[in-house]
């Protein structure tokens, strides 16, 4: 139940700060009669509405609900049928940090260091977070998973992929 | 028919076929290479070519892609391809009990039986068939979009509430960019990149694929799948009676959405998806690892492989990507598609329709021999297969459209997938919103527009009457259902206590 007040709160603060920036759209003289602020709106109320149902849902759930012991640790399913994640005190939120973190310097590092090589460090940043051995094999694997990637893509696919300041391949 | 098997073993339209589903498996089965993608890829290299034979390379590559994403939606959790995202749901809950093999074959049966459907569909019924979609007006390509997004109740799980704010989120994402009337620039924030939207591949594969690395990542606990997923099983006879409704109406709703330009194959697996589960006796497996959740929704995208040509042959309209893709190729030969096609180049079009039965015959080869690999690599231990869908990630996106921004934007679903995870939201209604949202907006106000703002003309209009009237029936049924299992669920905790 906190989870769903949790996220209620959440989504309506969500839906006044989009209705906020919708209202901020210019007008223009090209404009029908919805506008281009109009379906923004609407679907910003209704954002509200919807939150506001669950917020109210929760708080009779909770004053219904009998207060039996560990009742709230039970965690329904989701629609794909998986259990959401416990998030337990620290480590797996840091750990989720941490993958984000692999992705984020990624992006920064790639125009530099060029695909090959950038995708190759994502491969064995993650190997090692993930908890696999740093060695020989890990660096082997990173280093034939770049170059394979690189061929599929580059070379086979002929899709563009961050060239770095490496000079281009003939 | 005899002639056309002659024609597949004689000349070269059986190996084009067969290169061509190859690489579109390729291409679908990379998130972020959708089918029009894989097809570009080829179109410089189709210039030299027989026109017969480029154009069966290029259809091929559509019949192969649209199969090829349900692989790493079922393996991965990742849609390869915006119409495989209805797959994700059962195929990765199959993929999690150890029925990946299982899975995989349900996909592939029913993409070829779904395909030789849309083939039978496509040379019966090209020309009565395209009048309907000539008929088709902003109002009724409206009325299209709520229908789809009429199924939201139904993908929402357990509750309603939490499906509607998923939906909402996503019709609110369909709003950024440049605003499709007007021409105003919409919560942009003033970067360019952001001008023509998000697209809905980015939010996919942001929610599933980035997601489900996080909250792997998250739970240390890793339950490898069990050695039996190694194998793959195509369906028994019993499975095969199972599946043959879903199948059925994944069909029927891929001739009717592929029939109409700009529908496509999202649209029409979403509602397969829908019913099936509708008419199932098996409801509560739905969301599961239910293959009747599987084989409506490939049943559905790989007929519209087939029948997204009608359109196209018939009247020369393009009505999505991939077919605007095989105009190209049309055009690059001198070809101009519509009625005169078939008088003037009538030895193309026999080509085309003997092409896409070998395309689909060749599917069920070729779907065989990639699977063999692709569930050996998603055996492989925790840390490398994490890795390794990581990079594909990363690089997929950026071959969108060649942008750091887009891979950045994929990774920042992420952590939206991991929350909607941790509050039991679902994703499915998000991802209806985010396909669909430009596409209602965009003709409710184009309708609103050309009937200076009567609203009466979505009911005046016969066809948007007659789909808004589909659609009130699936959301009030669906209302009714939800409403009975809660009174149902009340009174189980009220026995329990």
């Amino acid at each position: 139940m906190h989870r769903d007040l949790a996220l209620g709160g959440t989504m309506l603060a969500l839906s006044a700060g989009y209705y906020w920036m919708a209202a901020a759209i210019p007008t223009s003289q090209l404009a029908d009669a919805v506008g281009p602020q109009g379906l923004p709106r609407v679907y910003a109320l209704l954002l509200g509405v919807v939150s506001l149902a669950l917020i109210v849902t929760a708080l009779r759930k909770r004053t219904q609900m009998p207060t039996t012991p560990g009742a709230s640790d039970a965690r329904p399913t989701d629609s794909a049928g998986s259990r959401p994640p416990v998030i337990r005190p620290t480590s797996p939120l840091w750990r989720v940090a941490g993958m984000l973190a692999i992705g984020v310097v990624y992006i920064l590092v790639a125009p530099w260091l060029g695909y090959l090589f950038s995708i190759a460090a994502v491969i064995l940043a993650t190997v090692y977070y993930q908890g696999g051995a740093l060695g020989r094999q890990a660096g082997a694997v990173a280093l034939s998973g770049g170059i394979v990637l690189w061929l599929l893509f580059v070379v086979l696919m002929r899709v563009a992929q961050p060239p770095g300041w490496w000079p281009p391949l003939p | 028919m005899i002639g056309a098997f002659t024609a597949i073993v004689t000349t070269a339209i059986g190996p084009a076929a067969f290169a061509g589903v190859a690489w579109g498996i390729l291409g679908g089965a990379l998130p972020g290479i959708s089918p029009s993608i894989a097809m570009a890829l080829l179109l410089p290299f189709t210039y030299g070519m027989d026109p017969t034979i480029a154009i069966v390379l290029l259809a091929s590559t559509y019949v192969g892609a649209e199969y090829g994403g349900s692989i790493p939606a079922i393996l991965i959790r990742t849609p390869g391809t915006n119409a495989a995202a209805a797959t994700v749901v059962d195929g990765y809950a199959m993929k999690e009990q150890g029925k990946a093999g299982e899975a995989l074959g349900i996909s592939l049966y029913s993409g070829v039986l779904g395909g030789m459907v849309g083939l039978v569909v496509l040379v019966l019924l090209t020309e009565p068939l395209s009048r309907v979609a000539l008929a088709f007006t902003p109002a009724a390509y409206f009325a299209l979009g709520v229908l789809g997004l009429s199924v939201i109740a139904s993908v929402s799980g357990a509750s309603l509430t939490k499906g509607l704010m998923a939906a909402l989120l996503g019709l609110m994402i369909a709003t950024v960019g440049t605003d499709p009337v007007s021409g105003v620039n919409r919560f942009t924030f003033g970067s360019p990149e952001l001008l023509s939207g998000i697209p809905p591949i980015l939010v996919m594969v942001g929610l599933f694929a980035v997601g489900e690395l996080l909250a792997q990542a998250g739970e240390p606990g890793w339950q490898q799948a069990a050695s039996g997923a190694a194998r793959i099983r195509f369906p028994g006879s019993a499975m095969r009676k199972r599946i043959a409704r879903p199948q059925a109406i994944g069909s029927v709703m891929g001739v009717f959405e592929g029939v109409m330009p700009g529908a496509g194959g999202t649209i029409s697996a979403f509602l397969a998806y829908n019913e099936a589960r509708r008419w199932s006796s098996h409801k509560k497996e739905f969301g599961h690892g239910s293959p009747e959740g599987i084989a409506a929704p490939e049943a559905a995208n790989n007929t519209v492989a087939c029948t997204a040509l009608v359109p196209l042959l018939s009247l020369g309209i393009p009505g999505s990507n991939s077919s605007a893709i095989l105009l190209g190729g049309f055009l690059i030969h001198g070809l101009i598609p519509g009625p005169t096609l078939f008088v003037n180049h009538p030895d193309i079009v026999n080509g085309l329709y003997t092409g896409l039965l070998a395309a689909n015959l060749s599917l069920l080869v070729l779907g065989f021999v990639f699977m063999i690999p692709c569930l050996w690599l998603v055996n492989r231990p925790k840390p490398y297969l994490m890795a390794f869908v990581y990079a594909f990630v990363l690089s997929g996106v950026y071959a969108i459209e060649g942008s750091l921004f887009h891979v950045g934007v994929a990774i920042g679903f992420g952590p939206v997938g991991y929350a909607m995870r941790y509050f039991t939201v679902p994703f499915l209604p998000m991802v209806l919103g985010v396909v669909l949202g430009f596409m209602v907006e965009s003709n409710y106000r184009r309708a609103l527009v050309l009937a200076s703002g009567d609203h009466m003309t979505f009911l005046q209009d016969s066809i948007s009457a007659g789909l808004l009237g589909l659609a009130f029936v699936f959301v009030a049924g669906s209302a009714v259902r939800h409403g009975v299992d809660a009174i149902r669920r009340r009174r189980l905790a009220r026995a329990a206590v």
